[in-house]
């Protein structure tokens, strides 16, 4: 639910144009602090968590229009900084797949960064204080789903004025519009409440539907943790945590 | 996502015009289309758009098979129309938006092989970020395969069934979980092998 699977010319330039500024800088930033060869070295992980992120949201609930997102199991297994590039690469795959446009593959990225990099520190946190995997983990990727969903709500009533504009085009506008500014408020006097941006009935079928998902993918992420630990339990560097 | 290796297989094997044409051409074709997205805010604008996609999408002679995947993003886009107030104007528009997208990509991936794109995108994008992008791309067709088997193991488990929610969920679970394992211990052969033909934080594509 924390995607934003809006398509492109929906938001604002301005908006998605920063989402895409703050993603290249944070991308130069973790390049700069990592070391190249540990880099290169962690690029084919990267590259397969990525991909069973896609595959992760190829597999859709239609009657909840939900996909598992596995950032958070994603982010525990390969680490903050790793997390934010990956879902980079994953949002820029999905885009070419029709999920959300190509224009918002930066503010994806940041929502979903929220998640990933929250979902590590709260798993480690929780761990910490609960010493049981399953409880920490779904927790951690609970709570961390509320943030990002959150996330998404903010970018979306973000562009606000940028819809009553798209709504009320067919009032005598021009063929093309595109401005690099703020959308300025337009008020028509004969506006009715429902011909505005209802974001309250957005919100009312976000959150319903989130909530199901944050729950279905908090069971599924901790049933994932679980197997893991059984098979390969060096991969969560648990016992790093608990000395 | 099934139908990824089909896509590539039809980008390569089908001998169109579209086929032909550079993939750099193309990558400007698709920013083209974006961009008019972007900035056409009126329904003759889109639609004329979107005729022009679907006049190339059958000359190009790509199957009918995989127009069901331009259509795919339709689906999210239901949830954003709830914002609008169901405005006719504004729902066609957001539809028109998706559709002239979506076509636009699935037109580019399957007139264009894979490591043409990324060869074209290295030109201009850091090289850490196509490597990664390539590698993904990659490592979907090895999970794909280990998906398929784990498909069948799944099935003789019971699969997913609405009857028995937890154990569904735990088949679920238990199924990706054995694909973040296998393919965890597939990167490492990756990239094994990939230090063995002498990758050193650079891929080279045929004809660089």
């Amino acid at each position: 639910m924390s995607h934003i699977h809006l398509p492109d010319g929906v938001l604002p330039v301005w908006l998605w144009a920063s989402g895409f500024i703050v993603v290249i800088l944070i991308w130069a930033i973790l390049l700069r602090s990592m070391k190249k060869e540990d880099l290169t070295r962690r690029l084919p992980l990267l590259g397969m968590m990525a991909a069973v992120m896609v595959l992760g949201a190829s597999v859709e609930i239609v009657p909840i229009a939900y996909h598992v997102n596995l950032t958070v199991i994603s982010g525990i297994l390969l680490g903050p900084s790793l997390i934010f590039l990956a879902n980079f690469v994953v949002n820029t795959i999905l885009a070419l797949f029709g999920h959300g446009g190509i224009t918002v593959i930066g503010l994806n990225t940041l929502t979903l960064s929220i998640e990933g990099v929250l979902g590590y520190f709260l798993f480690r946190l929780f761990w910490k204080v609960l010493k049981r995997l399953t409880p920490a983990v779904f927790l951690a990727t609970f709570i961390a789903l509320i943030f990002s969903t959150f996330a998404m709500i903010g970018v979306v009533s973000l562009g606000t004025s940028h819809y009553e504009e798209l709504i009320h085009q067919e009032r005598g506008k021009g063929i093309v519009g595109f401005e690099f500014g703020k959308e300025k408020e337009e008020h028509h006097p004969g506006q009715t409440a429902e011909e505005k941006v209802n974001l309250r009935r957005f919100i009312a079928i976000v959150l319903p539907l989130g909530f199901i998902g944050w729950i279905l993918e908090g069971v599924i992420t901790a049933l994932i943790a679980r197997y893991i630990r059984r098979l390969r339990p060096d991969l969560l560097h648990l016992e790093k945590e608990s000395q | 996502m099934i139908q990824l290796s089909y896509l590539d297989y039809i980008a390569v094997e089908k001998k169109s015009f579209l086929h032909r044409l550079s993939p750099k051409l193309k990558i400007i074709g698709m920013i083209g289309v974006l961009f008019v997205i972007v900035t056409v805010r009126n329904l003759p604008g889109l639609l004329l758009l979107y005729v022009i996609l679907l006049t190339l999408y059958f000359t190009a002679k790509v199957p009918v098979r995989i127009f069901s995947l331009t259509l795919y993003p339709l689906i999210f886009a239901v949830l954003f129309i709830f914002l609008s107030g169901f405005q006719i104007y504004f729902i066609l528009l957001i539809l028109l938006k998706v559709l002239c997208g979506s076509t636009g990509v699935v037109l580019l991936l399957a007139t264009t092989p894979y490591p043409s794109i990324f060869s074209a995108l290295g030109r201009v994008l850091p090289s850490s970020f196509v490597i990664a992008l390539f590698l993904t791309y990659r490592s979907i067709f090895i999970l794909l395969t280990v998906l398929e088997d784990t498909q069948h193991a799944l099935s003789l488990r019971g699969g997913i069934q609405w009857k028995h929610p937890w154990r569904s969920l735990t088949n679920i679970s238990n199924a990706f979980g054995h694909l973040i394992i296998q393919g965890i211990d597939a990167s490492e052969k990756m990239y094994e092998s990939m230090v063995l033909r002498g990758f050193k934080g650079k891929i080279h594509y045929r004809g660089e």
